[in-house]
């Protein structure tokens, strides 16, 4: 990752009320690195998706965990890596919804996963010494 | 986020304002299962000052859409912001409700 120039890391807690830290904390970002508001947005939602399954479905203990977000920019991409040291979870490969379907036959959930494929260019998923590390990366407009 | 109940003619009105996410999504939820419990089965939803929805928050429109279709109800959604829309769409949400522009539109449609 040496190309990168722009590089931050925030640390979470496993749990539902460090979420509002992280839209303070992009805030923050978006004004410093020159981020449109819009892309702020939707990043707060790509990270609200995620942190929640990792906080609520990730751990199979009641225990206090870390979860690592890191952020860099190159040229005009924006990476965001989150690692959790929960169980083996890899959302890439849950199959997306079928947002055809008439209101009677949509299932309730399931749409978190998808909106973050749909938001972000590229999501990648590796397990790497016990952890999940969900790579997530956004062209920028220039 | 921030909720206002109110009636006009006859439809329950519901400000929902700021943010709705996982942290308090169960709150709308809670909320408007009880209007419709207390029975309330046209319900007009005011997003106006709605910035900002989840997945969290989109179950719970689908739970009420879903619940209100059962009792031959009617849920209705005014003033979508771009963002919200732009959610709504991907979902695949903008088929499946009733949108309106304004509250006015919503009220005669």
């Amino acid at each position: 990752m040496s190309e990168y120039r722009d590089e931050r890391t925030l640390l979470l807690n496993n749990q539902l009320d460090e979420i509002p830290l992280v839209v303070t904390y992009l805030d923050q970002l978006g004004e410093d690195w020159g981020l449109s508001e819009a892309l702020i947005s939707s990043l707060n939602l790509v990270l609200e998706e995620a942190l929640s399954n990792i906080i609520l479905y990730g751990y199979d203990d009641k225990l206090l965990h870390t979860i690592t977000l890191y952020f860099s920019r190159s040229g005009n991409e924006l990476l965001i890596s989150i690692t959790d040291d929960g169980h083996y979870y890899d959302p890439t490969e849950k199959e997306d919804p079928d947002i055809t379907l008439p209101v009677e036959d949509r299932p309730i959930g399931g749409l978190g996963i998808f909106l973050i494929k749909r938001i972000m260019d590229k999501v990648e998923y590796q397990r790497k010494e016990n952890k999940n590390i969900l790579m997530l990366k956004k062209k920028l407009e220039p | 986020m921030n909720l206002q109940v109110s009636t006009f003619e006859n439809y329950t009105l519901v400000r929902v304002e700021g943010r709705l996410d996982t942290t308090n999504a169960h709150e709308l939820e809670k909320s408007i299962l009880n209007l419709i419990d207390g029975g309330c089965s046209r319900i007009f939803l005011d997003c106006s000052g709605l910035y900002y929805i989840s997945s969290s928050g989109l179950r719970v429109l689908l739970i009420v859409q879903k619940k209100l279709a059962g009792i031959n109800g009617q849920l209705r959604l005014s003033h979508l912001q771009p963002g919200i829309r732009e959610i709504f769409d991907i979902s695949g949400f903008s088929s499946i409700f009733s949108l309106y522009a304004d509250n006015e539109a919503a009220l005669k449609g």
